[in-house]
């Protein structure tokens, strides 16, 4: 996701600092940017040339100082509270008075977040939907002590992103992912109860009400240890059965089927991350 | 007095100061890479060497802060205050049906402006935000709109309209507007004085060859016809930009490649024309150094760019039932004697034809490269859309400053 997000922005003229744990590891994500340009432009999506200005304002770096220079800090490490908890105080100790840090968390509460920093007032949730590029939406969520000028700013930030925003008050899963993620899990029911194959499942949905992707697919895309990982965010905070995860998903995650990252979710993939049909 | 236009892009602006009384530019020169880091402002005075300054310039009113401060300079300026400037006259690339002529900029004009901005997302805002950016640097000063679209606005109807449900029409103004249009005018009206001959007595085709590219009809002074239609895309076969073609077509490879509407558009866009057909350059220098060297696409892709010019000549005569002059202009056209040899080859049936030697020492320059008998004469003039949007500033400024004066006397 982290990558992503790197993209869209550089792609509208502002250079990104793209920090990783280590420095290698910031150079893969550069190296895995630059690849899906590449076929980005095979689709005939950008040119050569908006593929070079858009790597040449990333920057990817091993340490945390420089978002010491940074008038905005966007982060999108994994869906854990402690672990954004803490990156979020090292960020308030190291950034400017001013700087916004920004949470694309999509389960977990701003304002609790906010709380291990100083400046909760510049604390705000931006959270972004896999494909970025592709996906023109974003949600604000603003924690309780979230200033009206940060808010200000990150609308302003998610116009210049070509994104529409959806104001979303701070409650667990806020809309897409409250939402969705139901609708994932009912299907892995319907597949677990032998009802239906997993290729007519996605197919029903898809065609019968014009879904782009299949729910199975779109959890294999996803990553089946987030959208476990959802649910029980979920179901930590609500305390609602609805929200209990599949007994298949929490197999196959038990088992390291996590989608098209391992190559095998619901579907097969091959390296690039098509999807393999079966007998081919 | 002395007149600044400005065309403001997405990510550069270009000037050229003018003084109206002597004729003259004074400075000309471009902010590139607006917003980018290293941003360059190249500066050249009428009668001095050009200057760069390169910094960040991070918005368009920075980058007009730059092109004032330099214009004042002790050692690259060519003026002293900045009320020396006593007018600015702006590129607007879409009027729509509103606006038919140059006009002079007030709230209102911007407000109908900010309404257009559907017509065309990519070039009105940048357009407007340098008016903007003036009107903080300048203060209130005079300032003129020229338009892109204006000098079609006399393409009549049938012509106009495209073979779709009227109502599509009435509902969204899906019709021909045509661009380039004060550069055809520039260049049409220079044919009939270089020629001698009225302006309304002519019957003129003027190419426009640059990065975007597109041909008018212009029969007794107006423009009757011309190539680009609702957006830039339709016509001619351009750099990267697919001009015409049945648009059943992109429906089709939408459906077989699974396109989004934004890959759609960028294919046709900036991955077809010139560079789609060659999958060489989308300039034709490099095309014409490919095709010399025997690569076919690139042939293939210089002999299509060329007979979709003849055609529209063709048609074009058809349209005004006659012809005096075919222009050339743009970078292509003021410079690619290639281009201008491939076009002109077998007019003489229409009384058309270029003279070789003529035609080769012809870049950049302008000239009557016709055969001695041509009857319909063949003419290469270099374009200038800035001088054309200082006039038109003059004049509005000018009538302006009468009405003013009409005002108080009475």
């Amino acid at each position: 996701m982290g990558q992503g997000i790197a993209r869209v922005v550089a792609a509208t003229g502002t250079d990104v600092i793209l920090i990783d744990r280590d420095l290698s590891l910031a150079h893969k994500a550069y190296d895995e940017i630059s690849d899906k340009l590449d076929k980005e432009i095979e689709r005939w999506g950008i040119t050569e040339s908006e593929k070079k200005a858009i790597l040449a304002r990333i920057s990817p770096a091993g340490d945390y100082k420089p978002a010491k220079q940074a008038p905005m800090v966007i982060e999108a490490i994994q869906e854990d509270l402690e672990a954004k908890k803490l990156l979020l105080a090292h960020l308030d100790n190291i950034c400017q008075p001013g700087t916004i840090l920004v949470s694309n968390t999509s389960t977990l509460s701003i304002t609790e977040l906010a709380a291990s920093t100083s400046r909760p007032d510049c604390v705000i949730g931006l959270h972004f939907l896999n494909p970025v590029h592709k996906v023109p939406l974003v949600e604000i969520v603003r924690g309780l002590k979230t200033s009206e000028k940060t808010v200000e700013s990150i609308k302003e930030f998610a116009s210049i992103l070509n994104k529409t925003p959806v104001m979303v008050h701070e409650y667990p899963g806020y809309v897409t992912t409250r939402i969705i993620v139901p609708f994932l899990n009912e299907a892995m029911h319907v597949l677990m109860e032998g009802i239906a194959s997993a290729e007519d499942i996605d197919s029903a949905m898809k065609l019968g009400f014009g879904f782009n992707m299949g729910p199975l697919s779109l959890a294999d895309m996803m990553g089946l240890d987030e959208v476990m990982s959802w649910m029980e965010n979920l179901l930590h905070e609500l305390s609602e059965h609805k929200y209990n995860p599949c007994p298949l998903l929490r197999k196959m995650v038990r088992a390291g089927q996590l989608g098209v990252k391992t190559g095998q979710g619901f579907f097969k993939y091959d390296a690039e991350g098509n999807r393999i049909k079966e007998g081919e | 007095m002395n007149i600044l236009v400005l065309n403001c892009g997405s990510s550069s602006v270009k000037y050229q100061l003018f003084n109206m009384d002597e004729g003259i530019p004074l400075a000309k020169g471009d902010v590139t890479r607006i917003g980018m880091s290293g941003a360059v402002l190249s500066h050249k005075p009428f009668d001095r060497p050009m200057t760069k300054v390169s910094g960040d310039i991070l918005d368009h009113i920075m980058a007009i802060e730059h092109v004032v401060s330099i214009l004042l300079s002790p050692n690259h300026g060519v003026i002293k205050d900045k009320s020396d400037i006593h007018a600015v006259g702006h590129r607007v690339v879409h009027g729509g049906e509103m606006f038919t002529s140059s006009t002079l900029i007030n709230e209102e004009v911007m407000m109908h402006l900010r309404n257009m901005i559907e017509l065309a997302p990519l070039h009105n805002p940048h357009n407007m935000r340098g008016i903007s950016a003036c009107q903080k640097i300048l203060g209130d000063i005079p300032m003129v709109a020229v338009f892109d679209t204006a000098f079609h606005h006399t393409i009549p109807d049938y012509a106009y309209i495209y073979g779709l449900p009227y109502v599509l029409y009435k509902k969204y103004q899906i019709r021909r507007f045509g661009f380039h249009g004060t550069s055809h005018y520039y260049v049409a009206h220079r044919a009939a004085e270089i020629l001698n001959r009225k302006f309304e007595d002519l019957n003129i085709i003027t190419c426009h060859l640059g990065n975007g590219a597109s041909i008018a009809a212009v029969h007794k002074g107006k423009s009757v016809d011309t190539s680009m239609g609702f957006t830039p895309l339709e016509g001619l076969i351009m750099g990267t930009r697919s001009g015409d073609m049945d648009p059943a077509i992109i429906l089709r490879i939408m459906g077989l490649e699974e396109l989004s509407l934004h890959e759609a558009r960028t294919l046709l866009n900036k991955h077809s024309g010139l560079i789609g057909i060659s999958g060489v350059s989308s300039d034709m220098r490099d095309l014409l150094e490919a095709k010399k060297e025997g690569n076919n696409r690139a042939r293939l892709a210089f002999d299509a760019y060329c007979y979709r010019i003849k055609k529209y000549i063709g048609s074009y005569s058809f349209a005004m039932a006659g012809l005096d002059a075919i222009v050339f202009t743009g970078g292509i056209g003021e410079n690619s004697k290639e281009v201008r040899a491939k076009v002109m080859e077998d007019m003489d049936w229409i009384g058309a034809g270029i003279d070789a030697e003529k035609n080769n020492s012809t870049k950049a320059i302008e000239s009557d490269i016709s055969s001695s008998d041509a009857k319909v004469r063949t003419l290469v003039i270099p374009t200038n859309e800035e001088l054309v949007i200082a006039r038109e500033t003059q004049n509005i400024v000018g009538k302006n400053v009468q009405d003013k004066e009409v005002k108080t006397s009475r």
